[in-house]
């Protein structure tokens, strides 16, 4: 698994608009908004490489506590101009309100592709890069708000053991989400979804990142990975409460949810 | 002012749940919430569906782990409990996901707890008004028990609607500002059946402490006159500015008044039904250009 991230980290970002045609984006985006973080959320992002979760946490944190210091202003209609000054002033300097996100990755190289994202995209206030692994992760119990995961889950030898770190370093009342790719049920639209993952994508993998066999294993690991029930009774067996499932795109891909509790 | 003052204790980790508490612990350690636990207890017409009854022993408790059972307080219970501490930063936040996230972090939990709930404080909403609608069969049942005791002389039904509409109204005072938002919440589709059966069961709650077999009202009757007493006196008070909203109360003195004097003539009383309906379609257009449609989100 080490290897395929490897060879795969630069391309990364770019395979996988090609192999979803950009819907990946759309996906990400609803696992912010269903995460509806506010200010002061601590987030630690695993297998989270490149860092399209982190950035969208921060985005939408940011755009929360902007809203929030606008409604604040709008109450306090009658100060005068030096203390709507002062007002501005000390809220600058808080525009995440202390949220923060940690990507904790296995491969250094995805790492380092997140960092040089970042910097480029010009995130810094709020974000950590930490190497680790998701089955042993190296912080301690109760740390954490919420704890994402997205399309890495797959790629982890223990599951159960991922989950159990994941229960472990939130605290009570945390949030596990969990964002991968799931069995489509609807028989039509499972037929057409084999055809392109076995026949489009391996190629699209040779082409644009010179590596069929990474893509290959990827299509594979996505149809040996357990279905939603099952993944939804693994994360109730950990200990999770109130755990639930969203399929988007009809089970292409799925949003498992559940809380320390 | 009407603060309510949650003293919950740090939770305690257990064995097989980090939060979820022994019921045992809820009394060993809370002896001063009595009314937050009780009014799960009276008059389960006023609950929804999903609430499901307290489990566990309530006050005849040994605390020696006799009942097996049902040991750990249930999600629901906990999410209650959640909603419950929220309420004192509504008239901060709102009725929102903050004030819930301010209200679990009170109980010791992480602010994502709050992703349990809507997004839009439905249930926020919906757990403060039923848990008005206790407080109040509470106080109804308190005042009839004094009446059978002959403590206390048994009210004329104009006074008796009164004053009960009064006190139910008063609940709302210290969240006053924010209740139009609350109100256009509450006329969501989706929550419309439950905001509905809530606000029948307490008006049917009203009428049968009211005890009244005088008037020649129908059962039918009876419930949509009241309904729309209340409805318009909620409106009226949520633009109402006079110290201690004493034009409510006159206000609404006058609709009892009204209603009374219509029981004696039949055919008034079906005009008055008509008359409620329109009044309550009206009500609701009001409550939708007061609350500004909000919502954006």
């Amino acid at each position: 698994v080490y290897q395929v991230f490897e060879s795969v980290a630069k391309k990364y970002d770019v395979m996988n608009d090609s192999m979803t045609l950009g819907i990946h984006r759309v996906w990400k985006d609803i696992l912010v908004h269903k995460m509806n973080p506010s200010p002061g959320t601590l987030l630690l992002d695993v297998a989270g490489g490149t860092g399209d979760i982190a950035f969208r946490f921060i985005n939408y944190v940011r755009a929360v506590r902007e809203r929030q210091l606008q409604r604040k202003l709008k109450h306090h209609q009658d100060l005068s101009w030096q203390e709507i000054f002062e007002n501005y002033q000390e809220d600058k300097s808080d525009s995440l309100g202390d949220s923060q996100v940690v990507v904790c990755d296995i491969n250094r190289e995805m790492l380092k592709v997140g960092k040089q994202k970042a910097q480029h995209l010009g995130y810094s206030k709020g974000l950590s890069w930490v190497l680790g692994n998701a089955e042993e992760l190296p912080f301690d119990d109760d740390m954490f708000d919420v704890y994402t995961i997205a399309f890495g889950i797959r790629n982890v030898t223990r599951i159960d053991l991922a989950l159990e770190e994941a229960y472990r370093v939130l605290k009570p009342g945390g949030r596990f989400l969990c964002l991968e790719f799931s069995h489509v049920s609807n028989p039509l639209l499972s037929r057409l979804y084999d055809l392109y993952s076995f026949q489009v994508i391996p190629v699209l993998g040779e082409v644009i990142a010179g590596d069929w066999k990474s893509y290959q294993y990827l299509v594979e690991s996505i149809r040996r990975f357990p279905p939603q029930e099952e993944l939804k009774a693994m994360i109730e067996d950990t200990g999770f409460f109130k755990v639930d499932y969203e399929n988007l795109n009809f089970g292409i891909v799925a949003i498992h949810s559940g809380f320390k509790l | 002012s009407v603060v309510r003052c949650q003293h919950y204790p740090p939770v305690r980790a257990l064995q097989a749940s980090a939060v979820l508490r022994r019921v045992s612990d809820e009394h060993k350690k809370e002896p001063f919430t009595p009314s937050s636990q009780q009014q799960f207890d009276t008059h389960p017409a006023g609950h929804q569906p999903e609430q499901e009854p307290p489990q566990g022993p309530r006050p005849s408790y040994t605390g020696q782990g006799g009942q097996e059972s049902e040991d750990y307080e249930s999600e629901e219970q906990l999410q209650r409990r959640i909603l419950t501490a929220a309420l004192e930063f509504v008239p901060e936040h709102g009725w929102t996901t903050e004030a819930i996230a301010e209200g679990a972090k009170t109980l010791g939990l992480s602010v994502a707890a709050a992703g349990m709930f809507h997004s839009d404080g439905s249930e926020l909403i919906l757990h403060f008004v039923s848990e008005c609608n206790a407080k109040l069969s509470e106080l109804l049942e308190k005042e009839q028990k004094l009446v059978q005791l002959g403590e206390a002389e048994k009210k004329p039904t104009d006074e008796f609607l009164r004053d009960a509409v009064e006190a139910r109204l008063r609940m709302l005072i210290p969240y006053i500002e924010k209740w139009p938002q609350a109100l256009s919440v509450l006329l969501l589709p989706r929550n419309i059946p439950s905001g509905l059966s809530l606000l029948t069961s307490m008006i049917d709650d009203i009428w049968h402490y009211a005890g009244d077999q005088s008037t020649d009202f129908n059962w039918y009757t009876r419930r949509a006159v009241l309904t729309g007493i209340y409805n318009t006196t909620e409106l009226v008070m949520l633009q109402d500015s006079s110290p201690d909203f004493e034009d409510t109360w006159r206000f609404l003195e006058n609709r009892v008044a009204d209603a009374m004097n219509m029981s004696s003539t039949a055919s008034q009383v079906q005009s008055t039904g008509e008359a409620v309906v329109q009044g309550l379609m009206g009500a609701a257009v009001t409550i939708r250009n007061l609350a500004g449609l909000n919502q954006r989100r």
